[in-house]
C-alpha cells in the first residue's frame, strides 16, 4: 500500500518540529475532518534556511509534510516557483488512489509557499 | 480446562474462533469467560511488548514484561496508551508491525479538528470486520430490509470510521440511501424516502444521534408522525454532545424515537465504539449495552488511573483490546462510563456498560459527526439570512 518514499518519510521524520523564531509560516488543511498540516519556515536572503512541520492526519500526508521540508531547505523561492506540477507530483512516487490527495496537498503546500514569500517580499 | 491452550494445539487461532462464537462466549461462565478473555489480552501484550520499541521501553519502565501476567488480577497492570498518542506527529512508534502492512487508515474527527488516525493491518482487518459482523448479528439480527442513512456516504468521506462502521450494515439490507450529500441534508427528501418502502421493506433509520434528532426535529416542526414497522431499528452511533456543548438527552432523544417514528423503546439500538479500537458494544432489546465479549474493558479512576472502581461506579474507560496486531491495543479513553451488574431477565454473560460522558477536562469531544452537525447548522443559518427580507443583498 506505501511505496518506500512514503515509508521513509513517515517513519523517520527528520524535520518535524517548531522554529522558535520562524519568520514565515502557513497552514492547510480540511476544517471538517481531513489533514492538516502546518509549516515554519526560516528564510534568510531570499533563502529557506530551515523548514519544519506539524502535522495531523493519514501516514502518506504526514510524509508528505517532511518531504516538502526536506526538499524546500536550502532553497530560494524563485527555486521553488520554478517547479512544475510534474515535478512536485513525481516527489511522492507512485500512490495508490485513496493516497492521492496528497499530491494535491503537496501542490497546495508549494503554491503557499509561494504566495507567503511574495507577501513577505512586498 | 485451559481453552486458549486447547485451541493453539488443535491449530485453531483464538483470536478467530472468539469472533465467531460471541453467542457462545456469552453463554460461558463468567470466570471462564473472564479466563479465555485474558489468554487473548496476554497473548496480545506478548506480540506488542516484543514487536513495539515504543511500547517495550514504556512498559519496561513500569517493570512489566509478559511472564508477570498470569491471572485476570494482572489485567490492571498492563500499560496503557492515552488516545491522544493517536492524534501525535509520531504516531508512527504506535505501530507494532512495518507500515508496509497497515492496509487501511480510519480517523475520527472531534471538536479540536485533529484527526485521531488508526492504521489496521490485515490481520487487524480481518479481526475487526469479523467482530463488528458478529456483534451486529448478535444484537441486530438484520439481514434484510431498507436503510435510511442519515448521514453521509463512504463514498465522500472513506476514513471516517463511524461511517465505515455503519456502512458494514449496509451489506446486510436490500437497499438503503445516504441522506447527507455535499454537506446537505433535507428532512423532507428523507421522509419521501421512507414512504417510498413503506410496505415493501422493514424501514431502519441509522446515524449519528445529532442527525437522526435534526430528523426527528422537522417531524416535531410538522406535526409529522412516521409509523414504522415492527422489525425496524433506529441505529445510533457517535458522541451525544452537540457542537455548542448541549447533551442530547438519550431518554428524550428515545422518547420522540417512540412519538415521531413510532417504534418501541426495544427497536431504538445504541452503539459505542471507537475508531482507536475494535469493540462495539451494542444495546440489546432492554437498552443495554453489552461489551464485545473477547475484548476487556477496565474502569479506573480518574484520581489514580491504577485502581478500577467497584462495578457500578463511573470512572475513566481503559479497553483492552486483543484484536489489534498493528498497534497496541490497550488504551485508555477520555470517556467516563460505568459497568453495569447482571439483571436477572439478562441471558448473556459477559460485561455491560453504559456510557456517562466524555471527560470534563477532555481538550474535545465529538467524532466526525459533531462537525457535520455544526456545518449543517451555519448553512441552515445562511440559507434563512439569504431568503430573509427585505435586506436586498
Amino acid at each position: 500500500m506505501y511505496n518506500d518514499i512514503i515509508i521513509d518519510n513517515f517513519t523517520n521524520p527528520q524535520k518535524v518540529g517548531d522554529i522558535a523564531l520562524a519568520n514565515c509560516e502557513f497552514e492547510i488543511g480540511n476544517p471538517v475532518c481531513g489533514d492538516r498540516i502546518k509549516i515554519q519556515l526560516m528564510v534568510e536572503n531570499n533563502t529557506i534556511s530551515e523548514a519544519r512541520f506539524r502535522a495531523w492526519g493519514c501516514a502518506t500526508s504526514i510524509a508528505t509534510a517532511n518531504l516538502f521540508c526536506e526538499s524546500i531547505e536550502g532553497k530560494t523561492t524563485s527555486d521553488i516557483n520554478q517547479k512544475n506540477d510534474q515535478d512536485i507530483e513525481s516527489m511522492l512516487g507512485q500512490l495508490e488512489p485513496s493516497q492521492h490527495h496528497c499530491v494535491h496537498i503537496l501542490k497546495e503546500l508549494h503554491q503557499q509557499l509561494v504566495v507567503q514569500a511574495n507577501a513577505g517580499a512586498q | 480446562m485451559d481453552l486458549h491452550k486447547f485451541l493453539q494445539q488443535a491449530g485453531l487461532d483464538p483470536i478467530k474462533v472468539a469472533l465467531s462464537s460471541v453467542g457462545q462466549l456469552y453463554k460461558m461462565p463468567e470466570q471462564d469467560l473472564l479466563d479465555f478473555k485474558c489468554s487473548l489480552v496476554f497473548e496480545s501484550f506478548k506480540f506488542h511488548y516484543n514487536n513495539n520499541d515504543f511500547y517495550r521501553v514504556s512498559c519496561d519502565k513500569k517493570g512489566i514484561t509478559p511472564d508477570i501476567l498470569s491471572s485476570s488480577k494482572d489485567l490492571i497492570k498492563i500499560p496503557l496508551i492515552p488516545i491522544e498518542l493517536f492524534k501525535a506527529n509520531d504516531s508512527y512508534k504506535l505501530l507494532s508491525k512495518s507500515l508496509n502492512t497497515i492496509e487501511l487508515e480510519m480517523r475520527s474527527t472531534g471538536t479540536s479538528g485533529i484527526p485521531s488516525v488508526s492504521r489496521r493491518c490485515d490481520e487487524t482487518v480481518d479481526n475487526a470486520i469479523f467482530g463488528i459482523y458478529g456483534m451486529y448479528r448478535e444484537f441486530l439480527k438484520i439481514s434484510k430490509g431498507a436503510g435510511l442513512y442519515l448521514c453521509p456516504s463512504t463514498e465522500e468521506i472513506p476514513e471516517m470510521g463511524m461511517i465505515k462502521a455503519l456502512n458494514l450494515l449496509a451489506g446486510l439490507l436490500d437497499t438503503h440511501k445516504f441522506m447527507v450529500k455535499n454537506e446537505t441534508f433535507s428532512p423532507e427528501e428523507s421522509l419521501e424516502q421512507l414512504e417510498n418502502w413503506d410496505n415493501k421493506f422493514d424501514r431502519h433509520i441509522i446515524g449519528p444521534p445529532f442527525l437522526i434528532n435534526r430528523f426527528i426535529r422537522f417531524l416535531k416542526a410538522t406535526n409529522t408522525k412516521v409509523k414504522l414497522d415492527k422489525s425496524s431499528l433506529v441505529i445510533t452511533l457517535g458522541g451525544w454532545k452537540r457542537f455548542s456543548g448541549e447533551m442530547l438527552s438519550r431518554n428524550e432523544f428515545n422518547q420522540e424515537c417512540m412519538e415521531y417514528l413510532g417504534v418501541k423503546e426495544g427497536q431504538i439500538r445504541d452503539i459505542y465504539a471507537l475508531v482507536e479500537s475494535n469493540v462495539v458494544a451494542i444495546d440489546d432489546e432492554n437498552g443495554v449495552k453489552h461489551v464485545s465479549p473477547y475484548i476487556h474493558f477496565s474502569v479506573r479512576d480518574p484520581k489514580n488511573l491504577d485502581k478500577e472502581v467497584p462495578e457500578g461506579e463511573i470512572g475513566q474507560l481503559a479497553i483492552l483490546d486483543p484484536l489489534s496486531c498493528s498497534t497496541p491495543g490497550f488504551i485508555l479513553t477520555e470517556d467516563l462510563v460505568r459497568l453495569l451488574p447482571k439483571t436477572e431477565e439478562d441471558k448473556r454473560n459477559g460485561q455491560r456498560m453504559q456510557y456517562i460522558m466524555r471527560l470534563p477536562e477532555s481538550k474535545e469531544f465529538g467524532c466526525c459527526a459533531v462537525n457535520l452537525d455544526k456545518r449543517l447548522d451555519v448553512l441552515e443559518e445562511e440559507n434563512q439570512h439569504a431568503s430573509a427580507c427585505p435586506v436586498v443583498a
